[in-house]
């Protein structure tokens, strides 16, 4: 009798619970999980504007995987990853620290850190855009009149320095993020631990390693992956400041996939997303399985 | 502090100057004509994708904030089947490239006629910035005991009643954070604006400063800048105003693994 009354409690429970769940599972589903659903069979066909719907089963992979454009593309946006979710990480980090510690401004200072973070991507790329500027811009002025470099340098004309202008605006754009997560971290570290090895005489070197680095690890983790995961689907930047040039040789996964879009080509804009969406996922599953989000919950 | 700064004091520089080759020409002359231009010019359509802006990103952080209050109450308040596993899924889902779904989109508002509509931008959106909205409203109501509903459910309130009259008071700083992650997110976002809306009707400003241009091919960077010191401005106000409630948004919405 007992059990049948706290199964009916449950059972009604339950009822109102999905329902109160449902607004969120619709929308994620409605246009999240079957749009992907859709890509995933649309990349099977072949889908133009001059030419009636096929299914080709795997050829559209096929013809990705050995196209010299999608390599590029690849290669490009996993070096763009690497290399500015590094700097990102180590400027982070550095600014983190720095903001943990007592001195006047410090709240003025964590402010406007925040800066970057609020001005929307586009805006920001603009922004560098004109910094970049060829012949007046105030980066060649700078370099120029400083001497670092003797003639304007081309910016966003030349692959090279391009890739380092995509990763610099990046990096100002997103730095912040890291610098937030990783000050949060920092300051669940109890202080006492760092005044007893100061007694026990470790050296401010010794602090960080054996104290601050091992107990920040698991949200340096979580930074890692949040912006692995975002920096790989770079789009907005490529797309203001350099529009995949020079030659192409700044096109991103997301940037190749849009041009397929844009161009009336939906099967092999779909194969493109479905391959960056297996590359986001396997991440993910790292995230879900690192993260403790039972831990959280329960 | 200097290198967070200095592209947006840039962007102001040039947003007041005549001429964007001040640097080697030696000729500088301030002017608030820029600013004129992008807020009474009727070609340039900016006051038309600030409007939409404001519109698109107000909607929907108010619809996200509403549907994951209700979602975070249950997941907090319940005992039921799939409590972690939906909001683990709902985040997992959010980590998806945009662009691994904006082109079915396109397919699918084309045939309902939602091509360039506010609907187009407010339905995607919506879905995008639930997981953090949910995660964030479920760390600050985990924070309020449940003897207070419980107390609440003797005296015969009902759920709704509890969440509104209870729940959602003391944890308004948290659902404040939420909608404000929301409203910026949704400000920012550009592939979604580009692929799923046409024209100066439903463009919202990073559409509408991305795809800026000079009659006569050169930049207008004067115009551009000060358009986008305009865009800028309020975010970076509501930034720093609120940046208590920012910080602990992003830190509850990400750290709180």
């Amino acid at each position: 009798m007992h059990s049948k009354l706290l199964k009916q409690i449950n059972s009604r429970e339950t009822v109102i619970a999905l329902l109160f769940l449902f607004p969120v599972i619709a929308f994620s589903a409605a246009f999240i999980l079957f749009p992907i659903f859709g890509t995933f069979v649309n990349s099977m066909y072949r889908d133009v504007s001059y030419l009636p719907r096929a299914f080709i089963g795997l050829d559209n992979y096929s013809s990705a995987l050995t196209s010299t454009g999608f390599w590029r593309a690849t290669v490009f946006t996993l070096l763009f990853a690497a290399v500015a979710v590094l700097l990102e990480l180590f400027l982070g980090l550095l600014f983190a620290l720095l903001l943990n510690e007592k001195f006047r401004g410090r709240g003025v200072l964590r402010a406007a850190v925040l800066i970057p973070w609020a001005i929307p991507t586009i805006i920001a790329g603009r922004t560098w855009q004109v910094m970049y500027q060829y012949s007046y811009g105030v980066i060649n002025f700078i370099f120029t009149s400083s001497g670092v470099a003797e003639n304007n340098i081309n910016w966003l004309g030349t692959s090279y320095s391009a890739f380092w202008a995509i990763v610099l605006a990046d990096v100002w754009k997103t730095t912040p993020f890291v610098v937030i997560i990783l000050l949060a971290g920092l300051q669940a570290i109890p202080g006492d631990l760092y005044k007893q090895a100061k007694v026990d005489g470790a050296t401010m070197v010794k602090r960080f390693t054996k104290i601050t680095l091992p107990l920040l690890s698991p949200v340096i983790l979580v930074a890692v992956i949040f912006r692995t995961i975002d920096s790989l689907r770079i789009f907005d930047l490529v797309y203001v400041l350099t529009g995949g040039g020079p030659g192409g040789t700044t096109q991103t996964l997301s940037y190749i996939g849009y041009q397929h879009f844009n161009n009336d080509q939906f099967g092999m804009g779909s194969t493109i997303s479905v391959i960056m969406f297996a590359i986001s996922f396997a991440i993910t599953i790292v995230y879900i399985k690192k993260g403790n989000f039972k831990k959280g919950i329960n | 502090m200097f290198f967070a700064l200095t592209p947006f004091l840039w962007m102001i520089v040039i947003s007041v100057t005549t001429e964007p080759d001040f640097l080697i020409t030696g000729n500088v002359s301030y002017t608030f004509q820029n600013y004129r231009n992008v807020l009474t010019s009727p070609s340039l359509n900016f006051p038309a994708y600030l409007k939409n802006s404001l519109i698109v990103s107000s909607v929907t952080a108010l619809i996200v904030t509403i549907i994951t209050s209700f979602s975070a109450y249950a997941v907090t308040r319940f005992r039921f089947p799939g409590r972690v596993a939906i909001p683990v899924a709902v985040l997992a889902l959010s980590m998806f490239p945009q662009i691994s779904i904006v082109g079915y989109l396109f397919r699918l508002f084309s045939d309902f006629g939602l091509t360039n509509t506010y609907a187009a931008l407010i339905l995607p959106y919506t879905a995008w910035t639930t997981p953090i909205a949910l995660w964030i409203n479920m760390s600050y109501f985990f924070q309020i005991p449940t003897d207070l509903d419980k107390a609440a459910l003797v005296d015969g309130a009902g759920r709704v009643k509890v969440l509104f009259k209870i729940i959602l008071p003391l944890a308004l700083p948290g659902v404040f954070s939420a909608f404000l992650l929301v409203f910026i997110m949704s400000f920012n976002e550009f592939l979604f604006a580009l692929m799923l809306t046409i024209d100066h009707s439903a463009q919202t400003i990073p559409v509408g400063i991305a795809l800026f241009q000079g009659i006569h091919g050169e930049i207008p960077w004067g115009n551009l800048m000060a358009a986008s010191a305009v865009s800028s401005v309020p975010l970076v106000a509501l930034t720093l105003l609120f940046q208590k409630y920012i910080v602990s948004g992003l830190m509850s919405g990400s750290v709180k693994a």
